[in-house]
C-alpha cells in the first residue's frame, strides 16, 4: 500500500492532539469543566438589556471580595512548545499548504483552495481555476473555517440525550435495517447540498430498499423554482440565468445578488458593470422588490412593491410586453393570472416592457424564487416571448434530483408507518413550515437518527444524534452551479469523530463506507476514468474539479398549456390598501437558522440592514409613522392565531404595506452563540407561503428592544459627492474627455491646490502597495469583512459591545441611502467598502506620542501593536474613522464577561479556536490600536519570496504583478477590490488609479490616499420617470439627502 | 478773551482700597492666619474630610476597576476615543491655571491684590493638576506601557514621536507641575518658618522645621528668597500660557472639523484662566466663611477683582466662540460648517449634542455678564452661584469640543452616539473627592494665606501713606 493512504496514525502518548479523536479531551476533567464554564448552557447574555449595565456596586463589592479568593489561580498555566519528532510531509512549520476542496450547498458547490498551517484549515479561498468563482467566495464559505472549530459543535454519539459511541448506534443500526425488509419502513429526509455521491448512494439505498421514502428539504432552497421549471419546460429541467449575456435585466421580488442568487449570478452580473471609459457597453438593471436589497441598491430603476403584489406586476408587465409584440398567447397566459388591479407608478411598467423589448434576446427577467409556481412560470413564458430563451437564461437538466416534499414525508410519518427516519442534516423540528407540524410528524417514527454538525432542535426530539464530520474533515464532493463535478478533499481528520451523510448512508446501503472509496467511485462513474488512484484522480484533485463535466444546456421550449393551467390554479392574492404582508427573507448572515453558533456571521453587519445579532421587522418610515413605532419598538405580528413579537427596524425605501422579517433566528437549542438571538418566524410560514402571507396585523406593544447596528446613520447629508461620487452615463459621455469630471466633485472642485509645509521621508521602496475599489461593480454583499475577520484574526465583541459602538472590523461596507429632498421613502442606496486608506500623509501617525503607527517605504501605513499604548488620539484623527481599539481583552475573555473584575473572570481561548487563527498575524491584547494593514503579512511573503527567487543574481527584488492580493480583494465575487502595486506598471492598480473615474476620499485634506474609489455609474432609460433623479445621492449641496430622520434613527440601542 | 480765574488746588490723594481692612496690625495677621493650623480642628473639618476621602477612595477603585479590565468599561467606542476622560483633564489642568496666574502673572505686574490669595490658589492649581494628571495617564489601553512616552535612550533607538502634540503634553504638563510645586514651596518657606517657632509642641516642630529649611528671616536670606521668588515668577509665567496652548494644540493640529482651528491657544488660555478664577472662588467664598478671622484678608474688593476678569475673560471666550461660527461660515467648508451649526449649534435639527453646546454658551458668555455690575460683583452669594455656572460651562466646553467633533465627522456612516458608563462619571466624582481632600488637609496643615506676604500689604507696613504716621 502506497504512503498516501490517509489513516489515522496510531495514537501517540505525548504532545496535545488536537485533530484527532477527542477521546482524551472527553476525559480530561479539566477541559470538560472548562468548556461548561464557558459557555454556560442557557447564558442568555446576549440578551441585551439584562447585562448591559450591571449595577456598578454590586460587581464592584463582590469582585473585591472574590478577588481575593481567586489570587491561587493567578499562575500562568505551564505551556510546552513541542517541536515534531518526526517531519510530516509537505509541512513546513509556519507556511502555508494549499488544497483543493468544495464546500457543499443548496446552489451547488463553492469550489475552493484552503490554506493550511501545520494542519490545520486557517482560511478558505475560492478556487482561482474554477470558472464558476475564479477564486472568490462568499461570506458563508469564509465563515465556515469558524464553524469546524467550533467548541460547542456535536461531538458525541447522544441516545436519548446520553452519551453513547458508534458501536452501539451500529448495533442498533444493523437492527434496524434486518428489520426494515423491502424499506417500507424507512424515511430519509436529507437537506438541499448537492453531492453526486450521496445521489449515487440514494440510489443504492433505493434499489436496496425500494420502498423507503426520500424528501429533502431547504428552507430557503430553490425548489419552487425547479416546479415551475417543471411545468415550463417539462420534468427535470431547471433554469440558469446568464446575467452575463443580458443588457436589460428585470428582477422582481428576486435578490440575485444578495441571498437569494449565486456566485456565478454575482459575477455574471458584475462582468457587464466593468467600464473602461464612457463607450463602454454597461447593463441596465430594473429592481422591483418590496425592502431594500443589495439587487436593488445596484439597480439604476427600482420600484417598491409589496410582494404578494409579484403576479400583479408580471401580469402588467407581460400583457405591456404582449401589446410590443403581438404574442396572443403571452397575453392570454397573463390574463390568465388573478391578481388584484394595482396602479403603478407613472409609465414605470409601460417603458420597462419598451426598454425589454427593445433589447429582445438580450434581456432577462427574474421573479422571486420563492414566488408561487404560477407567478414564476409566468415570468418563464415573458422571458420565451422576449427571446431570453437559450440566451440569457438557459435551461438544462437538473443537477439536483427530484424528491419527496417535507409535507409528504410528513404525512407518511403521522399515518405511523415509518419505522426509522433518517434526517442527514438539516433542522426541520425548527425550521420546518408551521402546517407540516414536524416536530409531532417526528415523533410518530419509531426511531429518529439525526446527524448534524451541531445538536440543535432536531437532535433534542430525535433518539440518536450522531455527529457530523465538517465539509474540511472528510471525503465529499459536489457540483459547481455549472455542473462541474468537484473533490472536496478533507484538510484535517475528524476534530470529534463525526461521520459525513457518505458514511451513514454507505452503512444503510451495506456498502464499504470509507468516504475516500465512496467518492473515487462517484468520480470514475461521473468522469468515466478510473477510480484507482489515476492520473485523471490526481489531476482533479490538483486543480479541484473535472474539467470537462459541466453540464450541457437543453433545448428547451415553452410548455403554454402546462403554464396556462398552472396560472389558472392559482388563487387570487388580495392585500389590502391598510393590510399588511409579510415577508419571510432568506438572511444574510445565520442563513436558515444553521449558522446560527457561527460569531463571525452573527457580528457580521447585515449589509442592507446593518444589524447584527438579531432580526428585525423591516418596515418602511411611512409604515412606522402610522403604527406610531420607531426603530426598537416592538410590534406583534399576527395572522389567526398565530403572532410573533419582534423588534421593528425602519428601512427606507421598503414597501410601505410591508413588513420583512429574516428568518433563521430566535434558535432555542443551540451554542452559547446563537441562543436566543432574534425571533423564530418560521412559526408563521406555511407551505403555500414559503413567501409572504398577506392579511397580517401588526401592533405595537410598547415594549423596546435593543437592536445592534453598527451604522447609526445612513444619511449622506449632503456629502454624496465627497464620498460616493456617481455620474450616469449620460453625464459621463458629456464629460468624456474632462480628466478631472470625477475628481473635481464637492468640496474638491473648490478647494484650493494642496501643498505641504512638512517634508516627508521618502517611500523609496521598489514597491508602492495601493488599492482600488470600484464602486460600479461592489454590491456591498459584506465578503471582504468576513474575509478578513479570518484572515487577520479580528475577534468578535458581542451584542452589547456592538451597540456601544465597539465592533472591530477592520474593514466595513458603508450603507447610504440618500436622495434630493430626503425623499425617504424611495431613496437611492450606496455601498462603499472602507478600510485603512494608508494615506502616505497620514494624520494617524503625526498624532502618536509613542511612534507606534509608523509609515513603512512601500507606502504601508503600519502599526506596532507592541509599542501602542492605546492613546486612541490615532483613531480620533483618522478622517475615515477606520482604527478599532480592542476596549476589552477580546480574545482571552468571553464575551459575556467583560465585566467582571479581570481579577475573577476566565482567561483564554478555546483550544479550538486558537487552532483557527492566522499563525502570521499577531492576536492583539486589549488597550491596543488596530486596523487595516492591507495584509501586510501577505506582502512580506510575496516580498520574501521574491527575495528568495532573485538569491544572489544581484537584481532588486520585485514582487510579480499582481501576483498575490489582499484578502478582501481576493474573496471579493465582482473583482470590485483590486490590490497591488502601483509602482509596477504592469499591475491592475496602477492602471486602475489612473483611471478617470478613480478618486480618492477627502482629497482636499492632503492625505494622500493609497486607495482610490471608481466611481459608481448610473445606467438611467432616460424614457424612465424617474430617470433624472438617477445618481441624486451624489448631488447638491449642503441639505440635501437630508431629513433622513429615520435612517438616522437606526440607532439601535443608543436611543 | 476774557480771562477767566481759575485757582489751581492741589487735588486730594486718590487712595487705593484698602488690602487688609479695618488697620489690621502685622502681628494680626500672624496670629490670625497661624491659628487656622494651630486651634484644635473644627467639627465641620472632620464631617467635610469624611464626606470627600471617600469618594476620593471611590474614584481610586473605579481607577483600578478600568486599569485592571480595560477602557471599555467607560463609555467611548468608536468614533469616540475621547470623552469624558480628555473633557476631565482639560477641564482640571484649565483649572490649574488661576493659581500660577495669580501668583507669577500678578506679581510681576505688581498687583498687590494678589497676596491674600495666592497661596490657596496655587495650592488649588496643585491639586487641580494632580487630579488632571490622573486623566491622561488612566486613559491610555496599556497604563503599564505608558513610561513609552518618556524619550529613555534604547538599544532599538526607538523615540517618542516629537510630531505629537501628546508627547508635547506630556513635557507641558509635568513642566508645569514641577515649577508650580516649586514656586509654591518656595513661597511657603518663611511661613513654615512662622509656624516652626510658634509650634509648641516636638512633632510640628520637627516636620515644620525641616519643610522651612532653616529660615532665620536674615536679610540676605530675604534678599536671595525674594530674587528667587522672582525669577520662578518669571519661569512660571510663559508656562501659564504654553500650558494650555500646547494642551490646545491637542485639538487644534489635528484634522477633525471642530479642532482644526487656528484660534484654539489664545481661547483655551482666556478660557483656563476663567474656569480657574471661578474655582479659587469656588474654594475660597466657602472658606471665608468658615474662618471669619481671614475675612479682613479676603475681602469684597478681591472678589470684586476676580469678578472683573472672570468677566473679562468670559467675554473673550464668548468672542472666541462666535468667532468660530464665523470662521466656519466664512471658510465655506461644509465639514466645518456642519460641525458648528448642525453638531453644535444645531441649526437645522440634526445635531445630537446642542444641548450641551447651549449649557456651554450661556454658562460662559451670558452669565458673567452679570458682573458688569458692581453690586453684583461684591455680592457673594451671586458671585458664588456665577461660579458654579463657569465651572460647570467650561467642563461642557471641552466636552462639546471633544464629543461633537468625534461623534459626526467627516463619513456620516461612522457617526456614533456616546454615553458615558457608571464607572466613569464615579471616576470624575472621585477626582473632586481627592481635590477637596487635599485642599481640606492643605487648609489644616499649612497657612492658606502667604503671611509674609500679607504683612507687606498691611496699612503699617507702608508707614508714608498711613493715616496714623
Amino acid at each position: 500500500m502506497s504512503k498516501r493512504i490517509f489513516q489515522h496514525p496510531a495514537e501517540s502518548q505525548t504532545g496535545k492532539r488536537y485533530w484527532r479523536s477527542l477521546g482524551q479531551l472527553q476525559d480530561s476533567p479539566d477541559f470538560r469543566q472548562w468548556m461548561q464554564r464557558e459557555f454556560p448552557q442557557g447564558a442568555s447574555e446576549l440578551e441585551g438589556n439584562d447585562v448591559s449595565r450591571r449595577g456598578f456596586l454590586q460587581f464592584m463589592g463582590a469582585s473585591v471580595a472574590l478577588a481575593g479568593l481567586s489570587l491561587a489561580s493567578c499562575r500562568r498555566p505551564l505551556k510546552n512548545l513541542v517541536p515534531f519528532t518526526k517531519a510530516l510531509e509537505w509541512s513546513v512549520p509556519g507556511k502555508a499548504l494549499f488544497f483543493t476542496s468544495v464546500m457543499p450547498g443548496r446552489n451547488g458547490g463553492m469550489p475552493l483552495v484552503v490554506t493550511t498551517f501545520d494542519g490545520r484549515p486557517t482560511k478558505v479561498e475560492g478556487n482561482p481555476l474554477h470558472p464558476v468563482n475564479k477564486g472568490s467566495t462568499d461570506v458563508w464559505a469564509q465563515s465556515s473555517v469558524l464553524d469546524l472549530y467550533d467548541p460547542q459543535r456535536s461531538k458525541e454519539v447522544l441516545f436519548g440525550g446520553k452519551k453513547a459511541d458508534f458501536a452501539a448506534f451500529n448495533k442498533e443500526l444493523d437492527g434496524l435495517l434486518k428489520a426494515a425488509g423491502d424499506g417500507a419502513g424507512l424515511a430519509f429526509l436529507t437537506d438541499g447540498a448537492v453531492s453526486p455521491t450521496r445521489d449515487r448512494l440514494r440510489r443504492r439505498v433505493l434499489a436496496k430498499f425500494p420502498k423507503a421514502k426520500w424528501a429533502s428539504y431547504e428552507p430557503n432552497g430553490k425548489d419552487l423554482e425547479l416546479a415551475a421549471a417543471e411545468v415550463a419546460f417539462g420534468v427535470g429541467s431547471e433554469v440558469v440565468n446568464r446575467l452575463d449575456r443580458a443588457d436589460i435585466v428585470l428582477t422582481v421580488d428576486r435578490d440575485i445578488l444578495g441571498v437569494e442568487g449565486d456566485i456565478a449570478s454575482v459575477r455574471g452580473f458584475a462582468a457587464k458593470r466593468k467600464v473602461d471609459g464612457p463607450k463602454a457597453k454597461m447593463n441596465r438593471l430594473y429592481v422591483v422588490e418590496n425592502r431594500y436589497t443589495l439587487t436593488g441598491g445596484m439597480s439604476d430603476h427600482r420600484l417598491r412593491l409589496a410582494a404578494s403584489r409579484t403576479g400583479a406586476f408580471l401580469k402588467a408587465l407581460s400583457i405591456e410586453v404582449a401589446k410590443l409584440s403581438g404574442d396572443k398567447s403571452l397575453n392570454a397566459l397573463a390574463g390568465g393570472l388573478k391578481a388584484t388591479d394595482v396602479k403603478f407608478k407613472d409609465k414605470w411598467v409601460e417603458e420597462c416592457a419598451a426598454d425589454l423589448w427593445a433589447n429582445k434576446g438580450k434581456c432577462l427577467v427574474l421573479a422571486g424564487h420563492k414566488q408561487p409556481v404560477a407567478v414564476q412560470a409566468l415570468a418563464f413564458a415573458l422571458n420565451a416571448s422576449l427571446g431570453a430563451l437559450g440566451k440569457t437564461l438557459e435551461v438544462r437538466k437538473a443537477v439536483s434530483v427530484p424528491t419527496d416534499s417535507i409535507a409528504s414525508l410528513a404525512e407518511e410519518l403521522r399515518k405511523g408507518s415509518v419505522k426509522a427516519l433518517f434526517i442527514l442534516g438539516g433542522n426541520p423540528v425548527f425550521n420546518a413550515p408551521a402546517d407540516v407540524h414536524w416536530a409531532e410528524a417526528q415523533a410518530k417514527a419509531g426511531t429518529v437518527v439525526h446527524l448534524s454538525l451541531e445538536q440543535n432542535e432536531t437532535s433534542a426530539k430525535a433518539q440518536w444524534h450522531i455527529p457530523a464530520a465538517h465539509y474540511l474533515e472528510q471525503w465529499e464532493d459536489s457540483l459547481a452551479s455549472d455542473g462541474s463535478y468537484i473533490v472536496g478533499q478533507p484538510v484535517i481528520m475528524p476534530l470529534y469523530s463525526g461521520i459525513n451523510s457518505n458514511e451513514l448512508l454507505a452503512k444503510v446501503a451495506g456498502v464499504d463506507a470509507d468516504p475516500l472509496v465512496l467518492v473515487r467511485e462517484t468520480f470514475a462513474e461521473v468522469t468515466g476514468a478510473s477510480g484507482e488512484y489515476s492520473a485523471a484522480w490526481a489531476k482533479t484533485l490538483k486543480s479541484g474539479f473535472a474539467a470537462a463535466s459541466a453540464s450541457k444546456t437543453l433545448n428547451a421550449t415553452l410548455r403554454g398549456d402546462a403554464v396556462a393551467k398552472a396560472i389558472s390554479d392559482l388563487p387570487a392574492v388580495r392585500l389590502g390598501e391598510n393590510e399588511f404582508e409579510l415577508v419571510f427573507i432568506a438572511d444574510s448572515k445565520v442563513d436558515d437558522g444553521r449558522y446560527a453558533n457561527n460569531g463571525w456571521l452573527q457580528e457580521l453587519p447585515d449589509p442592507v440592514t446593518k444589524l447584527t445579532w438579531d432580526n428585525a421587522a423591516l418596515m418602511s418610515p411611512a409604515a412606522a409613522r402610522k403604527l406610531g413605532v420607531d426603530t426598537g419598538d416592538v410590534v406583534r405580528i399576527a395572522q389567526g392565531e398565530k403572532s410573533i413579537e419582534i423588534a421593528v427596524l425602519v428601512l427606507p425605501g421598503h414597501a410601505d404595506n410591508s413588513v420583512s422579517v429574516a428568518v433563521g433566528y430566535g434558535r432555542t437549542e443551540v451554542g452559547s452563540i446563537g441562543k436566543n438571538v432574534g425571533v423564530n418566524v418560521f412559526p408563521l410560514q406555511t407551505t403555500a407561503d414559503r413567501r409572504f402571507l398577506t392579511g397580517v396585523t401588526v401592533a405595537k406593544t410598547g415594549k423596546r428592544h435593543a437592536l445592534a447596528v453598527t451604522q447609526e446613520h445612513g444619511a449622506l447629508e449632503g456629502r454624496g459627492a465627497d464620498l460616493t461620487r456617481q455620474a450616469t452615463t449620460q453625464e459621463w459621455t458629456e464629460n468624456a474627455e474632462n480628466k478631472d469630471f470625477f475628481k473635481k466633485m464637492g468640496i474638491d472642485a473648490h478647494a484650493p491646490t494642496n501643498f505641504s509645509l512638512y517634508t516627508h521621508p521618502p517611500l523609496d521602496d521598489v514597491h508602492g502597495w495601493g488599492m482600488a475599489v470600484d464602486l460600479n461593480s461592489c454590491i456591498g454583499c459584506a465578503a471582504c469583512m468576513t474575509a478578513c475577520q479570518a484572515e487577520n484574526n479580528i475577534p468578535i465583541v458581542g451584542k452589547e459591545q456592538v451597540i456601544n459602538g465597539r465592533e472591530m472590523h477592520w474593514m466595513r461596507t458603508d450603507r447610504y441611502f440618500a436622495s434630493e429632498g430626503g425623499d425617504e421613502d424611495e431613496p437611492e442606496m450606496v455601498s462603499q467598502p472602507m478600510m485603512c486608506q494608508h494615506c502616505e500623509n497620514a494624520p494617524c501617525e503625526t498624532v502618536c506620542p509613542v511612534n507606534a503607527t509608523v509609515h513603512s517605504e512601500d507606502g504601508l501605513n503600519v502599526m506596532a501593536y507592541n509599542r501602542c499604548i492605546g492613546t486612541r488620539y490615532c483613531a480620533n484623527n483618522c478622517p475615515f474613522k477606520v482604527r478599532r481599539f480592542n476596549f476589552f481583552d477580546y480574545n482571552q475573555r468571553s464575551i459575556t464577561d467583560l465585566y467582571r473584575w479581570n481579577l475573577i473572570s476566565e482567561k483564554g481561548t478555546p483550544d479550538s479556536i486558537q487552532m483557527q487563527k492566522n499563525p502570521n498575524v499577531t492576536v492583539r491584547m486589549r488597550g491596543v490600536m488596530e486596523k487595516c494593514t492591507f495584509c501586510v503579512q501577505r506582502i512580506q511573503e510575496a516580498k520574501i519570496a521574491s527575495k528568495v527567487l532573485a538569491s544572489d543574481s544581484g537584481v532588486v527584488p520585485r514582487v510579480p504583478a499582481d501576483s498575490f492580493t489582499s484578502a478582501c480583494a481576493q474573496v471579493c465575487p465582482t473583482d470590485a477590490i483590486v490590490f497591488g502595486d502601483i509602482r509596477n506598471p504592469d499591475s491592475r492598480i496602477a492602471k486602475l488609479k489612473e483611471d478617470q473615474r478613480g478618486y480618492r476620499l477627502l482629497d482636499y485634506l492632503n492625505t494622500e490616499n493609497r486607495v482610490w474609489y471608481l466611481a459608481r455609474i448610473r445606467n438611467p432609460n432616460p424614457k424612465m420617470p424617474d430617470a433624472a433623479r438617477a445618481g441624486s445621492a451624489s448631488k447638491g449641496g449642503h441639505g440635501h439627502g437630508g431629513n433622513h430622520e429615520h435612517a438616522s434613527s437606526q440607532n439601535g440601542g443608543h436611543a | 478773551m476774557a480771562k477767566s480765574s481759575v485757582t489751581l488746588e492741589t487735588p486730594s490723594e486718590l487712595k487705593r482700597p484698602a488690602l487688609v481692612n479695618h488697620d489690621r496690625s502685622i502681628h494680626w495677621v500672624t496670629e490670625n492666619v497661624s491659628n487656622i493650623v494651630e486651634s484644635s480642628t473644627p467639627k465641620w473639618w472632620f464631617l467635610t474630610i469624611c464626606i470627600t476621602s471617600p469618594i476620593a477612595l471611590m474614584g481610586l477603585v473605579c481607577i483600578i476597576y478600568q486599569i485592571s479590565n480595560g477602557v471599555g468599561v467607560w463609555g467611548e467606542n468608536h468614533p469616540n476615543g475621547w470623552a469624558w476622560d480628555i473633557t476631565n483633564f482639560v477641564f482640571w489642568i484649565g483649572i490649574g491655571h488661576a493659581g500660577t496666574l495669580i501668583s507669577a502673572v500678578l506679581f510681576l505686574t505688581r498687583q498687590k491684590w494678589r497676596t491674600s490669595i495666592n497661596r490657596a490658589a496655587e495650592a488649588m492649581t496643585l491639586f487641580a493638576v494632580v487630579c488632571a494628571g490622573i486623566f491622561p495617564a488612566i486613559h491610555v489601553g496599556r497604563v503599564w506601557y505608558a513610561w513609552f512616552l518618556a524619550p529613555i535612550p534604547n538599544t532599538n533607538a526607538i523615540w517618542p514621536n516629537f510630531r505629537s502634540p501628546l508627547l508635547w503634553d506630556v513635557f507641558a504638563v509635568s513642566t508645569y507641575f514641577s515649577v508650580s510645586v516649586l514656586f509654591w514651596f518656595v513661597g511657603l518657606i518663611p511661613d513654615l518658618a512662622t509656624l516652626r517657632d510658634r509650634a509648641k509642641s516636638r512633632l510640628p516642630q520637627i516636620i515644620y522645621g525641616v519643610l522651612a529649611l532653616g529660615w532665620r528671616g536674615g536679610n540676605r536670606q530675604w534678599r536671595h528668597y525674594e530674587m528667587a521668588y522672582l525669577l520662578l515668577a518669571g519661569l512660571s509665567t510663559p508656562l501659564v500660557l504654553s500650558v494650555h496652548s500646547i494642551v490646545s494644540f491637542d485639538f487644534a493640529t489635528s484634522i477633525m472639523p471642530g479642532w482644526h482651528t487656528t484660534i484654539f491657544p489664545p481661547y483655551f488660555v482666556a478660557g483656563a484662566i476663567f474656569g480657574g478664577f471661578a474655582m479659587v472662588l469656588t474654594i475660597m467664598l466657602p472658606a471665608a466663611r468658615l474662618f471669619p478671622q481671614i475675612n479682613d484678608m479676603i475681602t469684597r474688593n478681591h472678589v470684586d477683582k476676580m469678578a472683573k476678569i472672570i468677566l473679562l475673560t468670559g467675554s473673550i471666550v464668548g468672542y472666541a466662540y462666535l468667532m468660530e461660527l464665523f470662521v466656519a461660515w466664512y471658510g465655506a467648508n461644509k465639514f466645518e460648517s456642519f460641525t458648528f451649526f448642525t453638531a453644535r449649534a444645531n441649526f437645522d435639527g440634526k445635531g445630537w449634542y446642542q444641548w450641551s453646546y447651549w449649557i456651554m454658551m450661556f454658562c460662559n458668555v451670558i452669565s458673567p455678564q452679570i458682573f458688569w455690575f458692581k453690586k453684583m460683583r461684591t455680592n457673594y452669594v451671586v458671585v458664588f452661584i456665577v461660579c458654579q455656572f463657569v465651572n460647570v460651562g467650561m467642563w461642557f466646553e471641552r466636552f462639546t469640543i471633544i464629543v461633537t467633533s468625534l461623534a459626526q465627522d467627516f463619513l456620516p456612516s461612522s457617526w456614533g452616539h456616546y454615553a458615558p458608563s457608571t464607572t466613569e462619571i464615579l471616576t470624575f466624582v472621585g477626582t473632586f473627592g481627592i481635590f477637596l481632600t487635599l485642599f481640606l488637609l492643605f487648609m489644616r496643615f499649612l497657612p492658606m494665606i502667604a503671611i509674609s506676604e500679607v504683612k507687606g500689604v498691611t496699612p503699617e507696613a507702608d508707614p508714608h501713606h498711613h493715616p496714623k504716621h
